[in-house]
């Protein structure tokens, strides 16, 4: 946690210096109020907490209107959950597998054809998606029309990226990007160098490529892959989060319990809120605040409509 | 049982050994379990060759491993060499693809049958005293390690281009045909991820050359070249089953020129050659021939071995010895000579390591590969840690639990989780925010242990003529395993700019107090 404090104290004294504002980047909520912002101007944020997780889960969605909202009759929805680490539930590294699984159930109930789960993980795909438990939770469900799916070498496909800052190009998902719906399902991890891992972050897993490339301006090359890859719905997963040693984790000591979950069609706004359960603020976190100055959604917490 | 019916007995089993074999070769991979729910190294088990390197290693010998192995010694005693010709997975490939690539028709040179006991003498001494190359012509050795790296890759790399083409282009009934097949062969008969070796090459290069010897003379190496075959012929000398007749029979010629191991002879039959095969039974006009056991027998044709050319194989394999240890101790030339978690120490592990490439068959994230020179002379084919190529999966023991001799000890995972392999050092001239100034977080982000062996620390650091705050990484000695997954995952192009060398490995040998030399 110290160099998350350390990052705030710089934060704070960059923002008092406006030479600081240039040589960094510029983070200032200043000129990111003056930006028209293309999203929706009150995007709605629901935040429920609870230890029930199936129940968490329906309330959550609930009280955005309802997974009819999103997912509508027919549709093909691809769920990204995050199940890019070799660890178990309780080390906090992956989405807990009771929310993949109450989404799933949700999309099912709303009608989808085809509910589909992969992430492009980072440790071995089958000993994340075993050790995860999502394996498990998906084959309980036992649908037809629920696949857990290893990601295809062979689907990806470079896309260019219009206004892109980092990249003009890069390569997507296929499934992904031509799903009916995509639900973006992040855990949210403290990051070293993004600060946190939440929604933003968690579509790195629908790319191609040399990711690792992606780090050299997290901030803003996560911005130029969301400004490709459209998330209908994110629900951050704050049933238990990483406070260090993230996005990995594998110390039960680093592992809180908010028993929370986030919600919101804007993807920046579900972020933004998720922020403040590691007591950030938004503009502590550099994805947050360059997603938020493209206009890709609103991180000012007064303008979101808490429902 | 009607004479002929034990050639087609003969051959079901060879088939089903074959089969047997294939289909644990198949499920050396990761499928969901830790532990491996099969014995796939089984191959080795029954292997005597095996044995005799784990039994003259330093240490017990594996009994509980190696067992199978002493069995099979012990029924040719009984029996001859069955293992050749009913069990042996190579020489039931040489039977196959014989009629593929022409068969030789005269018995060659009778004199080259004795190479195998002298190569057998040879390696065997080399052995005896320190440097085991056994598994350089084991033909289990052989053909699963040809099968790992060179056959299995091609195979996969030839199907993933086939159903990849009919993936890209849109081929009227064939495409629909294909893509339906593919989830199958992707779950069952193909690698989760295609296999890469180095060496692949060249491992095909031999095995193809051991197949072509057939266009000389069916079972060329089975008769010439083997040591194994020799180990088991030594056995078979006096074995109980025998033959009837023993000699060529007077009125007929046929078992001289037909009998593929030259076994028949005018002064009997020779059972350290004879490999079982009953095709004598089948071609005998007579149907004269029969098997069965019998104890003593009328006169016996040695061995045909000449004490001078014992005596030079002995010679040849105490030379071996010094040839090979005179050089440099590799390990502490080459730092970036990994081993395997679990590895015992260097010159142990060559002793016990066979080149059975069965670790490097089951290791989940490509991390083993075969080495050429890097490991010394010897060391050919033995598994190296090469993280560019792949990293040691935290919560990973495959390799441990296949390998037959010993040389990686089978850890449980706590303990193979503290086992060093190496240390990670990081090149400050290739690594981005040290060389070039830019943010990087890669290989902290992906080290796996649970307080993380790479920090970042926050510096200001002169980038083109302004102060930049950036995070550096640092490795934290104390606690780097060096699975390598840095190494792997570094974005940097071409060399990583994070390295693993075998400083600090679990298996050096080093008095207590000294395991940190730096304090």
């Amino acid at each position: 946690m110290m160099t998350c404090m350390d990052r705030r104290a710089f934060i704070r004294q960059s923002l008092r210096t406006a030479l600081a504002v240039a040589a960094t980047g510029g983070l200032p909520a200043i000129d990111l109020l003056a930006l028209p912002a293309h999203a929706a101007a009150q995007p709605p944020l629901a935040v429920r907490k609870g230890a029930d997780i199936p129940i968490l889960v329906r309330e959550t969605i609930g009280a955005l209107g309802g997974m009819n909202r999103f997912v509508h009759q027919g549709d093909i929805v691809v769920i990204k959950p995050n199940i890019g680490w070799d660890r178990t539930v309780e080390m906090a590294a992956n989405t807990h597998p009771d929310v993949v699984a109450s989404l799933v159930n949700l999309c099912l109930e709303a009608g989808a054809r085809q509910v589909r789960i992969f992430d492009r993980s980072c440790n071995d795909e089958r000993r994340c998606y075993t050790r995860s438990g999502i394996r498990a939770a998906v084959e309980k469900i036992a649908s037809e029309r629920v696949s857990l799916e290893y990601v295809d070498p062979r689907a990806y496909q470079e896309l260019a990226i219009h206004g892109g800052r980092t990249f003009d190009r890069w390569e997507f998902y296929r499934p992904a990007i031509e799903a009916d719906r995509l639900i973006n399902v992040p855990i949210a991890k403290h990051h070293s160098i993004s600060g946190l891992t939440l929604g933003m972050k968690n579509l790195m897993g629908v790319l191609g490529g040399n990711r690792g490339r992606l780090h050299a301006n997290i901030a803003e090359s996560l911005t130029d892959m969301a400004s490709v890859i459209h998330a209908d719905l994110t629900v951050v997963d704050a049933t238990r989060i990483l406070v260090a040693n993230g996005p990995q984790g594998g110390r039960i000591e680093d592992v809180r319990n908010p028993q929370t979950l986030i919600a919101s069609p804007d993807i920046v706004a579900a972020d933004a809120y998720a922020a403040t359960l590691f007591n950030f603020a938004p503009e502590d976190i550099p994805t947050i605040v360059a997603a938020a100055r493209r206009g890709l959604g609103v991180m000012d917490l007064k303008r979101m409509q808490m429902v | 049982m009607k004479s002929s019916s034990w050639i087609y007995a003969r051959r079901i089993s060879q088939s089903l050994c074959l089969a047997v074999f294939l289909w644990l070769f198949l499920q050396t991979e990761y499928r969901g379990v830790d532990q491996l729910p099969y014995p796939v190294s089984l191959l080795f088990r029954i292997d005597p060759l095996a044995a005799l390197a784990d039994f003259l290693a330093p240490g017990p010998f594996g009994w509980q491993l190696l067992w199978p192995a002493l069995v099979v010694l012990l029924l040719t005693l009984l029996f001859g060499r069955f293992f050749c010709g009913w069990v042996c997975p190579l020489g039931a490939t040489l039977d196959g693809l014989g009629k593929l690539v022409g068969r030789g028709r005269r018995a060659y040179a009778p004199g080259w049958r004795r190479v195998k006991y002298y190569l057998l003498i040879a390696l065997g001494t080399a052995t005896f005293f320190g440097v085991q190359l056994l598994g350089l012509f084991d033909p289990l050795a052989i053909f699963l390690r040809s099968l790992t790296l060179a056959v299995y890759p091609a195979y996969n790399y030839g199907l993933n281009r086939v159903f990849d083409f009919f993936y890209e282009h849109q081929v009227p009934l064939l495409s629909a045909l294909v893509k339906s097949a593919y989830p199958v062969f992707r779950d069952h008969l193909m690698a989760f991820y295609p296999p890469i070796f180095a060496l692949s090459f060249f491992t095909l290069l031999i095995f193809v050359a051991i197949i072509l010897l057939e266009r000389i003379e069916h079972r060329f190496w089975c008769k010439n070249l083997c040591p194994l075959g020799g180990l088991l012929g030594l056995c078979a000398r006096y074995a109980l089953l025998q033959r009837t007749p023993q000699q060529l029979c007077s009125d007929c010629r046929e078992c001289d020129s037909l009998c593929r191991s030259g076994a028949v002879r005018a002064t009997g039959h020779l059972r350290s050659e004879c490999l079982l095969c009953m095709d004598c039974t089948g071609f005998c006009p007579d149907e004269r021939v029969h098997f069965a056991i019998r104890a003593g027998s009328r006169g016996h044709p040695g061995l045909d071995l000449q004490r001078r050319g014992i005596l030079t194989a002995m010679a040849g394999g105490i030379m071996l010895v010094p040839a090979v240890r005179i050089g440099p101790v590799t390990h502490e030339q080459n730092p970036y000579l990994l081993r395997p978690p679990g590895a015992v120490p260097e010159e142990e592990f060559l002793q016990r390591c066979v080149r059975c490439a069965e670790c490097m068959k089951v290791c989940i994230g490509r991390a083993l590969q075969p080495a050429l020179l890097e490991a010394g002379p010897v060391g050919l084919w033995t598994p190296l840690v090469v993280p560019r190529i792949g990293y040691c999966e935290y919560n990973c023991t495959l390799c441990g639990q296949v390998c037959p001799t010993g040389a990686i000890a089978p850890l449980k995972l706590p303990v193979k989780q503290k086992n060093i392999i190496g240390l990670a050092v990081i090149k400050k001239d290739r690594c981005l925010p040290y060389a070039k100034g830019i943010e990087c977080l890669v290989c902290e982000e992906h080290c796996p242990t649970g307080e993380k062996a790479i920090i970042l620390e926050e510096r200001e650091l002169l980038v083109d003529g302004g102060l930049r705050t950036l995070k550096f990484p640092r490795i934290v000695d104390r606690l780097c395993i060096g699975c390598g997954i840095c190494e792997t995952r570094c974005p940097v192009e071409g060399a990583s700019a994070v390295r693993i060398i075998n400083e600090g490995e679990s298996r050096r040998k080093r008095p207590e107090s000294l395991a940190n030399p730096y304090g």
